[in-house]
């Protein structure tokens, strides 16, 4: 054997992972300190005793060394973490011998299955018991979210001992309080991410905890924690200094003086939502954007309190452009000043969500062309301002948008739709009670795009349902099929069936048509593609209810033809 | 355009190797050792110590069959790389060796730090682990179960929850 790569020192507890740590190019540096694998207790020494006793003695004698014993623990341990993602296999692999058994029982534990209650709880009794490994070192991630309410205070206890977590996820276990939280805390300093979405039995005394002691925290969703208050955040926004992620919705009694602080060290701040903190003022706004380099997504839905001064207050000239999600539902008091200052200040912005945003005229829409290509996503639902003016200026400047939602703009006409129908990547369009617009839309809409033509408006005479040979006659000309997956015209209530029929002969992505209230379609043999309406409706609802999804659409299709 | 520079590598058991010096440089290891050298010594053949002629030749025979791959991909990529077993047909057939030299390519890509080769050779032993009993991978290794049967029973039961799929 002309290799000649020095063995690794064998069965000396832990002295293989020290070295592996530092030459492997497979492990994360999360892993830098699984050098104490094995308790330091009387019988794992007489474990090691014997073993080497045995080496000795006889084993080396006995047997020739088999060709996997030349790589040493650091490669062993990089073969193991291609079997991460199947228990299964490490476990096989733990059981082989006490050197694969040392050497993959880490990546094993990085992330005990817990997603149900079995396991769970023999990964309890294990951490609970006197073990051939020191499991508890070895948890790096601890998720308890898909058993949610039927793991209690006790439970979480169980686990107090595995300081190294990195991701706690204890989504919706809302029987979960400080009582187990905070211990869980306590001398945890490789903490990354918390989330504790939906315990109201959270409090800032668990986030003072984190505080003290979670310095390397860059993500933390507290969401509808209705306990915590700005005491703890501030703490945290002082001494967690890494900060990329927050989630505080519906956190109602937060107010700016806990965003501010996290506005004042927010460099890596990449992500925050603040939905429903209805205490949020404008000055905690304009701080996380003026500071916030890196801010790609900032959401403050129903955040009444936020006026156009949020926007207008920004330093004059700045741009800032790593924005990419802004959404503003439901801030009342926002008007077009507001708009026109924000996305001249965030030129990136991706996705635009100024649902509710009742104030909103043309001219805030006029404002939004300037996104022009990067714009995908916009949601104008019940800005029931604005007109086909401002809708025809938006597709010609903005025309790689995907998703548009214009519920309840009740003035926009066939006009707005004809225009809608030529983006050429449109996947979803929501039209809900749009009550002006007729047949002609849905022919355009079904309409294969013609790439930069301005549309025709089709005789009506001319709409047969089908035409053999009119998808080909398109291939021929370059026109594409319409790319369009969801289409939203509950309540439009001039459609009729052939204007749909001629949708569904024309959109072969279609997933989704929703025409609920549509008169036309109430009949029972089309309402029988329909889906089931949600158990929360009354009578009346079910009545009108008309939603084809899935294979709804494609029975109705098969249906009709 | 002048001719493909060629360098000349001697192996631990003193036969000398000459290959393109792109070839070559899909070893991190040889690469910088070469940026080191002054011009001029770069026609003296390298030493590599650690890896005998035929395991050379086979690492190299690889790296001729890779020398236009891209650059290695950033760490985001190398992570989910890690994750996947996934090998291509060229790999997998060159993969086709005794145990020997497989475990001896994974050494020799570790010191010469060939990172896609080093990869391919644990996806290698990894499709080979998967879906065994622990008593079917002994075989397959031919590694000796040195746990007592204590020990033994006593890991199985502090990982019996890894059991369920």
């Amino acid at each position: 054997n002309m290799v000649r790569i020095p063995r690794p020192r064998r069965f000396s507890t832990g002295a293989t992972s020290d070295t592996s740590s530092s030459t492997s190019p497979e492990r994360g540096a999360d892993d830098d300190n699984d050098s104490i694998m094995i308790n330091p207790n009387d019988s794992i020494s007489s474990l090691a005793a014997s073993v080497e006793h045995d080496r000795d003695a006889d084993m080396e004698d006995r047997r020739p060394l088999a060709p996997i014993e030349a790589l040493p623990a650091e490669l062993m341990i990089a073969i193991f973490a291609r079997l991460s993602s199947s228990p299964q296999d490490l476990r096989s692999c733990m059981l082989v011998s006490r050197d694969w058994a040392r050497n993959s029982v880490a990546l094993l534990w990085h992330r005990p299955q817990t997603n149900n209650w079995k396991s769970l709880q023999t990964v309890v009794r294990t951490i609970s018991n006197k073990s051939t490994f020191d499991y508890p070192q070895l948890v790096r991630r601890l998720n308890l979210s898909t058993l949610n309410n039927q793991v209690s205070d006790g439970t979480l206890m169980a686990f107090r001992e595995c300081k190294r977590i990195e991701r706690l996820t204890l989504t919706n276990c809302t029987r979960l309080s400080d009582q187990s939280v905070k211990p869980m805390i306590v001398g945890n300093r490789s903490l990354l991410a918390l989330d504790v979405t939906g315990l109201e039995g959270i409090s800032s005394d668990t986030m003072l905890e984190v505080a003290k002691n979670c310095y390397r925290l860059q993500g933390l969703n507290i969401t509808n924690c209705r306990l915590v208050t700005d005491e703890g955040l501030e703490a945290i926004a002082r001494s967690c200094r890494h900060i990329k992620r927050l989630k505080f919705n519906g956190c109602n009694q937060i107010t700016s003086k806990a965003v501010l602080e996290f506005a004042a060290a927010a460099q890596y701040l990449l992500e925050i939502d603040l939905h429903c903190v209805h205490l949020l003022e404008d000055d905690a706004v304009t701080a996380l954007l003026s500071n916030g380099n890196q801010l790609r997504e900032l959401r403050l839905s129903h955040c009444s309190r936020i006026t156009d001064a949020a926007f207008l207050n920004l330093p004059t000239n700045a741009q800032y452009e790593s924005l990419r999600i802004l959404d503003l539902t439901d801030c009342i008091e926002l008007q077009d000043a507001g708009v026109q200052r924000i996305v001249t200040a965030a030129p990136r912005l991706r996705n635009l969500v100024l649902a509710k945003c009742r104030q909103l005229t043309d001219r805030a829409v006029i404002a939004i062309t300037r996104l022009g290509k990067n714009l995908h996503y916009i949601h104008l639902g019940h800005c029931a301002r604005i007109t086909d003016a401002g809708v025809l200026q938006l597709v010609k400047l903005c025309n790689r948008i995907r998703y548009i939602d214009l519920a309840c703009c009740s003035q926009l006409t066939d006009q707005s739709v004809h225009m809608l129908a030529t983006l050429p990547k449109l996947k979803r369009i929501g039209l809900v009670k749009c009550d002006n617009i007729t047949d002609r839309s849905i022919y355009a809409l079904a309409k294969p795009r013609n790439a930069g033509n301005a549309p025709n408006i089709p005789p009506l005479y001319a709409q047969a349902n089908f035409i053999p040979g009119y998808n080909t006659q398109n291939a021929m000309s370059g026109a594409t099929p319409s790319s369009l997956e969801r289409v939203h015209l509950s309540y439009c209530r001039n459609l009729t069936l052939n204007g749909i029929h001629a949708l569904l002969n024309n959109c072969p992505r279609l997933t989704h048509l929703s025409l609920t209230g549509v008169q036309a379609f109430l009949r029972d043999d089309l309402l029988r593609f329909c889906r089931a309406a949600p158990p929360e409706f009354n009578e009346h609802q079910r009545n009108l209810f008309c939603v084809f999804s899935g294979h709804g659409v494609k029975d109705l299709r098969t249906f009709l033809n | 355009m002048s001719a493909v520079p060629k360098i000349q590598l001697t192996s631990s058991d003193g036969a000398v190797i000459e290959v393109d010096r792109p070839v070559a440089e899909r070893s991190v290891l040889i690469k910088h050792l070469l940026e080191d050298l002054p011009e001029e010594s770069t026609t003296e053949a390298i030493p590599v110590p650690n890896v005998n002629e035929a395991v050379l030749r086979k690492v190299l025979e690889w790296c001729e069959q890779h020398k236009k791959d891209p650059p290695p991909s950033n760490d985001e990529d190398s992570e989910s790389r890690k994750k996947c077993t996934d090998i291509d047909e060229w790999d997998q057939k060159f993969m086709q060796v005794d145990q020997e030299m497989l475990f001896e390519i994974i050494l020799a890509a570790n010191y010469l730090d060939i990172k896609a080769l080093l990869d391919v050779g644990c996806k290698t032993v990894a499709n080979m682990i998967k879906g065994k009993t622990p008593e079917e991978i002994r075989k397959t290794f031919n590694i000796q179960n040195d746990f007592t049967p204590e020990e033994e029973d006593q890991i199985r039961r502090e990982n019996e929850w890894a059991e369920d799929r």
